[in-house]
């Protein structure tokens, strides 16, 4: 019996060396998300299964996009930026969908991302191609009669994604930096 | 804080006086939105304030390197969706204040033939019905610089 303690005790430490990460409490979102078929910026194809593994926020937008997607892409830089601080980076991916393949080709999102100093992967793709991961995240876009420097009208959420590749959170285009930082690495 | 001036040459003391005493507009909290060299566009903001007795209606803007500039204002549709719409003027009442703000009104810089870099201070003018012009220098940043 006077082992009792002893055993006790390690079966403590057991337990607690289980929960050195806490389990995200996000929920699954079944309805959004999907097979894809699309082309990163070095003209590689990507796909799903090029989510599995690491955490992502993806969002979609375009790089004609004067006022939202700038911002958008900027504070989602600042999330990556605050986790390669923390030293959590190595895991989590900032995924760009471009709605504008005409103009945000492969090339022009190779020129375009880097600036944003985030290891971000920008897709295009046919329209096609985007029109269904565009309709598997429930995202409309819809394109100006403008013949020259036509915008987009669009929706603009942001979308975290687990290793799965499976939706565990949406945000606003506003979203807090420190919130969305601070869901990814509940995922880790 | 930037004040009207008439693109006039040389206007009589009393017709000048009259002119800015009718319009007084202060611009506050002007920046242009940091975008990599390669882009096409941006995007500027600003707060113009009319301490004036008469509204001013802004026509415009320009600026020696944005080909083009327009008065833009983004807003939220039922579905969700965010729109653009082109303005083509916009009233600053007298005593009052209007914004250009991200996510709203803003001024969408087009034909850029070069794209100012984060940190530089650049020039660009709001045009007035009344023939006349107010200029600020906006700072280049990723976020509003004047956000607490």
């Amino acid at each position: 019996m006077r082992k009792l303690p002893y055993i006790l005790s390690l079966l403590v430490l057991i337990l607690l060396a289980g929960c050195d990460k806490p389990e995200s409490d996000l929920p699954v979102n079944t309805r959004l998300g999907g097979e894809f078929s699309l082309t990163d910026q070095d003209g590689k194809p990507f796909s799903q299964d090029n989510l599995k593994g690491q955490v992502s926020i993806l969002f979609f937008g375009y790089t004609h996009c004067p006022d939202i997607c700038p911002a958008v892409l900027a504070r989602v830089a600042q999330v990556y930026r605050n986790l390669d601080e923390a030293g959590l980076a190595d895991r989590v991916q900032p995924v760009f969908i471009t709605f504008d393949p005409e103009r945000d080709t492969a090339e022009h999102l190779k020129e375009y991302l880097p600036w944003f100093k985030a290891e971000m992967v920008g897709l295009t793709g046919s329209l096609a191609e985007i029109r269904q991961v565009a309709e598997q995240y429930g995202v409309v876009f819809i394109k100006g009669d403008e013949e020259e420097n036509y915008l987009f009208t669009h929706s603009d959420y942001i979308y975290l994604l687990d290793d799965q590749a499976r939706v565990r959170k949406l945000y606003p285009a506003d979203f807090n930096i420190d919130e969305v930082a601070a869901d990814a690495e509940s995922l880790l | 804080m930037q004040k009207v001036f008439s693109k006039g040459a040389v206007l009589a003391g009393a017709m000048l006086w009259a002119a800015t005493a009718q319009a007084e507009l202060v611009l506050d909290e002007a920046w242009l939105r940091a975008v990599p060299p390669v882009s096409p566009s941006m995007a500027g903001y600003v707060t113009v304030t009319n301490t004036g007795d008469a509204a001013v209606v802004i026509t415009g803007a320009r600026s020696d390197f944005a080909g083009h500039v327009m008065l833009h204002d983004m807003s939220m549709q039922e579905d969700g969706t965010r729109a653009m719409r082109h303005l083509h003027e916009v009233m600053v009442p007298a005593g009052g204040s209007v914004s250009f703000a991200p996510g709203g009104m803003h001024l969408m810089l087009m034909h850029l033939s070069r794209v100012p870099a984060e940190g530089e201070r650049a020039s660009l003018c709001l045009e007035l019905r009344n023939d006349t012009s107010v200029c600020a220098d906006f700072t280049v940043s990723r976020t509003s610089p004047f956000e607490a």
